[in-house]
């Protein structure tokens, strides 16, 4: 049976540290590999910056055999969406959508409750040799 | 060079000769309050990272009285020029001297120190990215300690914006004296390209390995001879500058 962790936590910049922590630790019990938490703790950063440095934000962690799955939301919607949702890629440039794309295996955008949307995140677990 | 420069730079070698020469102590006043402006300036830009702007100051205004007291008459060059190094200088070993000692126990400093290393050789050693609880067990430690020293890491980073304990790189703090780039708020998401071109060439590099070529921190770690953690650190930095998060 999956695992979960949820935080609610002020967006202010001195929280960001909170966040990584708790990434972090979430990353260690799903058994992520040292780059890949730090991949995750990237694009839960990257997301964050997205949203205004007031209010509040709420991340569940999600974790079972051989992933870990990130919602975090509300998010500001105005142009989010669509910036996540933008394919391609020009050389030279770097995207929100790609960046995510790089580092974890697959995202997407879910609805929210309320006001905004809520970023899905998802990283497998790399089979250890 | 304007008039108004000429004439400061001529009163300032007259001051220093009068110091110099005849050990006139209320040169070395009056020189000292001719530069402090300098100062303050130069000790502004570490504002708000960790240190009040006054501290900052005292210790700028030390190297400013060193190179007071230093500045060889025979040389070719102005006052202001001379000092700035040596402001920054006394600044930056300010920083290194207390960034770590103000807030993190020593025991974490040396846990984080033995990190970097410790990830390359296990990474060497299995051929992928270790798990933190491999790395704990290399360290003879927790997987929570090795999180927490990895924060602090993080932290210290942030805070002090100069490199950490056994690590080859250059120094943020080594572009004081250049014009700030003021990097403004890009209002376009998608594209984070213009910021990108304000960046060092070897951080702009590291972007386009990672997020172009899609390697690995570990193989790009190899590639530019850095450390994976020193990898990741210039990574999130060069991404939180190409926002403009740190204006």
């Amino acid at each position: 049976m999956p695992e979960q962790v949820t935080l609610t936590v002020p967006l202010a910049a001195p929280f960001g540290l909170v966040v990584r922590m708790i990434v972090s630790g979430v990353a260690e019990r799903a058994e992520l590999a040292f780059e890949d938490m730090d991949d995750l703790q990237l694009a839960v950063e990257r997301l964050l910056a997205e949203a205004r440095p007031e209010g509040r934000v709420s991340l569940s962690f999600e974790f079972g055999s051989g992933y870990v799955r990130t919602r975090i939301g509300p998010l500001p919607e105005r142009g989010l969406a669509e910036a996540l949702q933008q394919s391609g890629h020009t050389p030279g440039q770097i995207t929100l959508a790609w960046i995510l794309g790089t580092v974890v295996d697959s995202y997407g955008i879910e609805p929210s409750s309320g006001e905004g949307i809520v970023v899905r995140l998802e990283k497998l677990v790399k089979e250890q040799a | 060079m304007k008039p108004a420069a000429s004439a400061t730079r001529t009163e300032d070698r007259e001051l220093l000769r009068r110091l110099h020469k005849e050990g006139d102590v209320r040169a070395r006043e009056r020189l000292v309050a001719r530069h402090l402006p300098l100062v303050r300036s130069l000790a502004r830009r570490y504002a708000g990272r960790g240190e009040p702007l006054e501290d900052i100051e005292q210790v700028g205004a030390i190297g400013l009285l060193k190179a007071i007291d230093r500045f060889e008459l025979d040389r070719d060059v102005s006052l202001a020029t001379y000092a700035t190094p040596n402001v920054v200088g006394e600044i930056k070993r300010h920083f290194r001297d207390k960034g770590w000692a103000i807030r993190v126990p020593r025991a974490l400093q040396e846990l984080n120190a033995r990190m970097s290393s410790t990830i390359e050789r296990l990474t060497a050693r299995l051929g992928r990215s270790p798990s933190i609880a491999e790395i704990a067990s290399e360290l003879g430690v927790n997987p929570e300690d090795v999180l927490e020293a990895l924060e602090v890491g993080s932290a210290y980073t942030t805070l002090s914006l100069s490199t950490g304990p056994g690590e080859e790189d250059g120094d943020p703090l080594e572009s004081i004296g250049e014009e700030d780039t003021g990097f403004e708020r890009s209002e376009d998401r998608a594209s984070l390209e213009p910021a990108m071109a304000h960046l060092p060439p070897r951080e702009r590099e590291i972007l386009r390995m990672r997020f172009e070529e899609g390697l690995p921190q570990t193989q790009i770690a190899e590639q530019v001879g850095l450390s994976q953690m020193h990898v990741s650190r210039l990574i999130r930095k060069s991404l939180v500058t190409m926002r403009g998060e740190l204006d």
